[in-house]
């Protein structure tokens, strides 16, 4: 891409400022003197002026010019003819501005050589954003070596990636914990939050923002080697604590930590009172180590007050989402878990596009958790937990779609059909009372859905006759408490397991008394068993006339199919199939081609993509062009409907190769918390992540970003994927919010916004990147980060960040007095301020809304 | 020849001194753009107050037939055995009487009055959860137009909501929102930090366009930034730093217009909304009138119902000396979010210059529930349920803002002010198997406000008007019942009831006659306003589907 400008000095111009030679190349507009025609394109989104500038009392040429996306360098060049050679001036430094001198020939041609991110470079960086919530710094590097290609070939066959995230490592060992926050206070509490018992030793606790081990304990017999006396002191519920010479990390003993019940404060927990005391503005860490095991209970440590605070599981891994699958597993999980699990799987499992699409389906296919609480509740529920069993609706939905989705021929009637069957759905919908039989109105939800909204798009293929005949279909989809074994057998009876075998009267069939799992259960008596005529024409009495058609628009292969068809009348157990049938005759007709590619495609490439193309009247668009590729892989797979082959098609892409997929797209709060996390989540030495958040947290900011429920959703559209739906001045506050309080130290003012256990540990990011000796060096940190947390980009477009980030960097918290940053020491209290208010304004910016 | 976006075009504009003339008023520069406006939108009238507009979105599609119901139609009870409601045998077809009315049972947070509201005029009443409507209905400050909708009714939500924000039905081409282009005539949006404002999660379609950012709060005692350090100097320095990096050019990118337009917006409305009080704390906005007969606890505590019900304690007639009483509660606790909400618009709309505040209430779509099998002791009908619960946000929205902009604002009085809802279809006219029902067309519209044209008694103690529209006999003189074709209003044989109104007929109404607008205006707030085929303003055929509508109300 090429910027042209012509200079020529105006004689007729007097004063102390002479401007001048202004041409202004707005598109395709000039004529006359650029070298090529095809120049003109590339002029399309660019604007250059020139003057010449004698403020300084020398006469000095001055080119402004509009970026050019992607751009790592803008090269200044110059030639005194058009049919010149060019040859290149210095680089332009400062922003979108070049000055240079006058030479004695002033009249002449610049032009601006933008270096932009190479094809492959760009879409490596797409793929970061699309396939994954975000790059993190281990992946960018990653990805690099291996190449876009291999990458997406990686992340498309997630049935080969390895991942154990949901497993609990069974096998204990010692396993290190650091966290840094403020000394609050100078007592510190150790407890779990149920019964159960841990094995902790080699406790220490140091000023500043790592342990090197060469700082001074601060607290007294960290490692356990005397006896506790009064170093430690014990709460009623710990006092079966003692020392432990079975187990330990080194020395001679550890802590064998015995609970009874829950603690929550001095009084319930294990402490010590520090001496001398803590000052509450400085930063400390807190490191020990404790022995995995696969309780269920979690391990707090930390200070009274909001400082330094350590919550974790005693699985290993602090944050993994194992315990939790468990939870769900057994059907013992609350929302609050469901979403945890989610989150974190979304941040930490290395099958990004697996995450991805699962959501996207979830959303898809979105159902409301509380409304199937709600249906709980009102059925005698009270143990198990009608919150319990809500939530394993929707555990056992999306267990059965990432099942779905890892293999390689996966189609969207499978996933449509596991949908169709969750009680979330059934329930969400109004399936699950709609009657059929006799004079029985049928409940249009769920069937005005299917077409709408999960199916053919709006007003797409199907009128408000094609709804009341599929209503009818949907009759006596009820729920019932069904043999584990059969949980997916819909003709199953109610389970005749009983908790209590001997109860009496209606006390043995009560939902409460009857052992089982809640599933689909058809009930014939409830079903409208007459023929059904779907997608058929109607005259204004109400008779059938022909099939309807595929429009025009869709031209070959699909236009003019019929696709009427006719149910016939089924009675008993064979009306189960009404449904099915729907199902597969729905599932890859074209308006459900279109519908989902134009989902796809806006997820993945740009929210742009419209519905209802006219693929038939001989213009196009890329975007149209796109969609029409996809349907095209959807229809001639076999079997049909396969999803990798339209993933395919998308990643592959023109348009998602080149700039018009590149940050086109604005972070929806989900892929904001998310994306935050990974950008700073770099693996270190000891295996431990300078990044981390427990998951609970994030749900609160997702709340309040706009009210992204995950699992709760009221309207059955989904949640918005177009930019919108998500940023106003309202929902960017809370995004700047969040990700400050993602940065702050543990015990700063607003931390709870995003949860005390999230935690960034940004010198560790940098030193594991950068190495130590780059630590007090602004240039280089600065550097570092707008390289990592914007590497689509294009770093000369970032000049105005840079300044700004060097000017945060050296100046004092009152934002006035010069204090530069390399005379702050790594490890002190204001070298980490620094730096967490650094990272925590670039995350504030514009720019980090996108992807 | 690509299209300058608004960023490049104030770039070049501003560097290169390009005088662009094009067509609207968003691209002349802003110091002009009010001098050039026509019409009045956001002029002091002659009181020296601003007209304003608060609007009410009941997303989900409201039961219209459930609200203003149609009592002596003779199909509304073959239609809905199990949701109809009957006459309240007290005051069976007298005008609306005070709101107290007796209730029956004592379920729990659960208002059991079970009895229809005649509204006076021998054929419509109220849904008894709307009892609190009847000052309002009583003093002529209530409109209730039924009957509303547009040509070929969408039954989607999705594209039905988008439709009455866009204010044009079924054209894709329309992109921004219908009262975003009234704050644009104004000449005011960007020029003035806050024209309209929404509390919500998001900012609804209806204030968004590409121009100019309307303002969306989501949570008002959250509307500040923090920062590392967290101190006054530490968040002026992150303030500055990232106003520095938010003047910052970039290349071009789809959503990077939309960001930049927000992230001023933010910068520009922070400041302005840390002024106002949204605390808790300061929610002690009450009324001294003895609120449902309830004067036992409006004396006992000393200053009458909250409200805004914003938490269990300010509901109704929650708290009182003999004890607790759940089921003296004005609206479900479930409300409290929302009343948080119309609260905070409450205050923008009368203490800053915000033309426009709306507020969505969630959860009207009634497929199933209508009655509530549970606590419907009586077997009377849909007077408990979901729908029941959403009814009486509604009427107590209406009477808290009718009292608080006539206690407790300046600015903007409740002359100044009108109320409207917006609700994107009705409901199926015959009820389905789980007691609920099914999307449809037509459905009601609230209008309120001291300008409102409503109930107004004869001079010769009859009733010259009764403030109900197209669902109504007698006693409505000024427009005529007009029925379906087979003279009941459920067209019974199928199960939609059909328009009669264009609900831009009654926007265009309210925006012209209210807020300020000129006929010229108007034509581009609402596309087409007065081509002759939409019949939007004087009524006739509307050629879309050749359905006779009656133009404007005269709710103004």
């Amino acid at each position: 891409m090429v910027i042209h400008i012509r200079t020529r000095r105006m004689n007729t111009v007097t004063g102390s400022v002479r401007s001048l030679l202004l041409f202004c190349l707005l598109g395709g507009g000039f004529s006359g003197w650029a070298e090529e025609g095809s120049v003109a394109t590339a002029l399309a989104s660019t604007t250059v002026s020139g003057q010449i500038d004698t403020s300084s009392g020398q006469e000095r040429i001055q080119l402004g010019f509009d970026p050019v996306p992607a751009t790592e360098e803008y090269q200044v060049q110059f030639a005194p003819a058009l049919d010149g050679i060019f040859a290149p001036l210095a680089s332009a430094t400062n922003g979108f501005q070049w000055t240079g001198p006058v030479g004695t020939d002033a009249a002449g041609f610049y032009r601006v050589v933008p270096r932009q991110l190479s094809t492959n470079e760009l879409w490596a960086t797409t793929l970061l954003y699309r396939v994954a919530y975000g790059p993190t710094p281990d992946e960018e590097e990653r990805v690099r070596q291996l190449g876009p290609e291999a990458y997406l070939a990686e992340q498309l066959n997630a049935e080969s990636v390895p991942e154990t995230l949901d497993t609990v490592d069974a096998t204990p060992r010692w396993q290190r914990v650091t966290v840094t926050g403020l000394g609050s206070s100078s007592r510190l509490y150790l407890y779990l939050d149920g019964p159960g018992d841990v094995y902790l030793d080699d406790l220490r606790l140091v000023v500043g923002t790592s342990d090197d081990g060469s700082r001074p304990n601060l607290l007294r017999n960290g490692g356990f080697e005397t006896a506790l006396g009064t170093d430690w002191n014990l709460s009623p519920n710990l006092i079966g604590s003692a020392r432990s010479s079975q187990l330990v990390r080194s020395g001679n003993a550890s802590l064998h930590l015995i609970s009874t019940e829950g603690g929550e404060t001095q009084g319930s927990s294990i402490y010590q009172v520090i001496t001398p005391s803590l000052n509450a503005a400085q930063t400390y860490t807190l490191s020990y180590w404790y022995l995995t095991s696969g309780q269920g209970a979690r391990l707090t440590l930390r200070l009274s007050g909001s400082g330094i605070v350590s919550t974790h599981g005693l699985s290993g891994d602090a944050n993994s989402p194992a315990p939790l699958f468990s939870k769900l597993k057994s059907g013992t999980a609350t929302r609050a878990d469901l979403r945890a699990w989610h989150v974190l799987r979304a941040i930490q499992s290395p099958k990004q596009l697996h995450e991805v699409l699962r959501q996207f389906f979830e959303n898809h296919f979105v159902t409301q958790v509380s409304k199937t609480q709600d249906y709980f509740d009102g059925r005698g529920y009270d143990t198990p937990d009608p919150e319990y069993l809500s939530v394993r609706t929707e555990f056992v939905e999306n267990v059965r779609w990432r099942d779905a989705l890892l293999k390689p021929q996966v189609t969207f009637l499978d996933l449509l059909t596991i949908s169709a069957e969750s009680p979330a759905m059934i329930v969400y919908l109004d399936t699950v009372t709609s009657r059929g039989d006799g004079n029985n109105v049928a409940n249009e939800n769920y069937a005005r859905e299917l077409c709408e909204l999960f199916c053919f798009g709006v007003d797409n293929g199907y009128d408000q006759q094609d709804i009341v005949q599929i209503s009818r279909a949907w009759t006596g989809w009820r729920l019932d408490i069904l043999d584990p074994a059969n949980e997916f057998n819909p003709l199953a009876a109610r389970s005749t397991n009983y908790l209590n075998p001997n109860a009496t009267g209606t006390g043995l069939n009560a939902n409460t008394n009857v052992l089982g799992v809640w599933g689909l259960r058809y009930r014939a008596d409830r079903h409208n068993s007459r023929a059904k005529y779907l997608f058929y024409n109607w005259d204004a009495k109400g008779n059938r006339l022909d099939s309807k058609k595929v429009p025009a628009r869709f031209g070959p292969p699909w236009a003019g199919r019929e696709y009427g068809k006719i149910l016939p009348a089924r009675t008993g157990s064979a009306g189960l199939q009404d449904g099915y049938d729907i199902l597969a005759h729905m599932a890859n007709q074209p308006f459900t081609q279109e519908y989902l590619s134009v989902k796809l495609c806006r997820l993945l490439v740009h929210d742009g993509f419209a519905h209802g193309y006219d693929f038939a009247d001989g213009t196009t668009t890329p975007e149209e062009e796109l969609v029409r590729s996809c349907m095209l892989a959807w229809e001639n797979a076999k079997p049909q409907g396969q999803l990798r082959p339209v993933l395919q098609v998308i990643f592959n892409s023109e348009l998602f190769r080149n700039h018009d997929a590149s940050l086109q797209k604005a972070r929806t709060p989900l892929e904001f918390a998310v994306g935050t996390i990974r950008a700073l989540r770099a693996r270190k030495a000891d295996g431990t992540y300078t990044a981390e958040t427990d998951g609970y947290s994030v749900y609160n900011f997702m709340n309040r970003a706009g009210r992204m429920r995950l699992f709760d959703r009221a309207e059955p559209d989904g949640y918005p994927e177009d930019a919108p739906g998500w940023i106003s001045a309202g929902t960017l506050a809370e995004r700047l919010r969040f990700v400050q309080s993602a940065l702050m130290p543990a015990g700063m003012e607003g931390k709870s916004d995003a949860g005390a256990s999230t935690r960034v540990d940004v010198l560790g990011l940098l030193q594991s990147k950068l190495g130590s000796a780059a630590l007090q060096d602004p240039v280089r940190v600065t550097d570092y980060l707008l390289a990592t947390l914007f590497p689509a980009e294009g770093q000369a477009n970032l000049q105005a960040y840079r300044e700004v980030a060097l000017q945060f960097l050296n100046t004092a918290d009152d934002g006035v007095t010069a204090s530069p940053f390399a005379n702050l020491s790594p490890g002190g209290t204001a070298h980490d301020q620094r730096l967490r208010g650094l990272v925590g304004l670039l995350m504030s910016t514009q720019r980090f809304q996108e992807q | 020849m690509n299209i300058l976006s608004r960023r490049s075009f104030l770039s070049h504009s501003t560097k290169l001194g390009l005088g662009a003339a094009l067509a609207s008023l968003t691209d002349i520069p802003f110091v002009m753009q009010r001098a050039l406006a026509e019409g009045t939108i956001g002029q002091p009238g002659p009181n020296g107050r601003v007209r304003k507009l608060l609007f009410l979105f009941l997303r989900g599609a409201n039961d219209g037939l459930n609200s203003v119901i149609p009592l002596a139609d003779p199909a509304y009870l073959t239609s809905r055995p199990n949701l109809a409601l009957t006459a309240d045998p007290l005051q069976p077809v007298a005008r609306i009487g005070p709101a107290f009315y007796p209730e029956v049972g004592s379920v729990a947070g659960t208002y059991s009055h079970p009895y229809a509201l005649p509204l006076g005029n021998g054929f419509a009443a109220l849904h008894p959860s709307l009892k609190f409507l009847a000052p309002l209905y009583n003093s002529g400050d209530l409109a209730l137009v039924h009957r509303v909708g547009y040509p070929k009714q969408s039954r989607s939500h999705f594209d039905s909501q988008a439709y009455w924000e866009t204010g044009a039905p079924a054209d894709s081409g329309v992109k921004d929102g219908l009262l975003y282009r009234a704050m644009i005539e104004s000449g005011l949006a960007n020029t003035s930090p806050l024209t309209a404002v929404s509390i919500g999660s998001s900012l609804p379609l209806i204030l968004r366009g590409s121009k100019a950012a309307m303002t969306n709060i989501s949570d008002p005692t959250r509307y500040s930034l923090l920062s590392i350090p967290n101190t006054v100097p530490g968040n002026s320095k992150a303030a500055a730093a990232l106003a520095a990096a938010n003047a910052a050019r970039f290349a071009d990118k789809r959503e990077r217009d939309l960001l930049e337009l927000q992230y001023k917006n933010l910068s520009e409305t922070l400041q302005l909304f840390a002024q106002l009080k949204f605390d808790e704390t300061d929610n002690t906005f009450r009324d001294d009138v003895a609120t449902d007969g309830d004067t036992d606890w409006a004396n006992a505590n000393g200053g009458g119902y909250y409200l805004f019900p914003t938490t269990a304690e300010k509901n109704g007639g929650w708290r009182r000396t003999s004890g607790n009483r759940a089921d003296k509660y004005v609206v479900p606790t479930s409300a409290h979010e929302f009343f948080e909400r119309l609260k905070a618009a409450s205050i923008i709309l009368n203490n800053t210059d915000a033309l426009v505040a709306g507020v969505s209430i969630d959860g009207w779509d009634t497929h199933s529930d209508q009655v509530d099998p549970k606590n419907d002791t009586t077997g009377q009908g849909s007077h408990t349920g979901s729908h029941a619960g959403l009814l009486r946000r509604v009427g107590w929205s209406l009477y808290a803002l009718q009292k608080y902009f006539t206690r407790y604002a300046n600015k903007c009085r409740w002359d100044d002010l009108a109320v409207v809802t917006l609700s994107e279809f009705g409901r199926t006219t015959i009820e389905n198997s789980d007691a609920g029902t099914d999307h449809a067309e037509a459905s009601v519209m609230w209008v309120a406000g001291g300008n409102v044209k409503g109930f107004e008694p004869g001079s010769s103690g009859g009733v010259k008007r009764t403030g109900v529209w197209n669902c109504g006999g007698d006693g409505d003189r000024v427009l005529p019942w007009v029925t379906g074709p087979t003279g009941s209003m459920f067209r019974a044989g199928d199960r939609y009831l059909q328009r009669n109104t264009d609900y831009r007929s009654v926007l265009g109404k309210i925006i012209r006659d209210h807020l300020g607008a000129s006929p010229e205006q108007l034509n581009r707030i609402i596309p087409g306003y007065t081509q002759a085929g939409e019949s939007l303003q004087r009524g006739g055929v509307q050629s879309k589907d050749n359905t006779p509508i009656i133009g404007e109300p005269d709710v103004i």
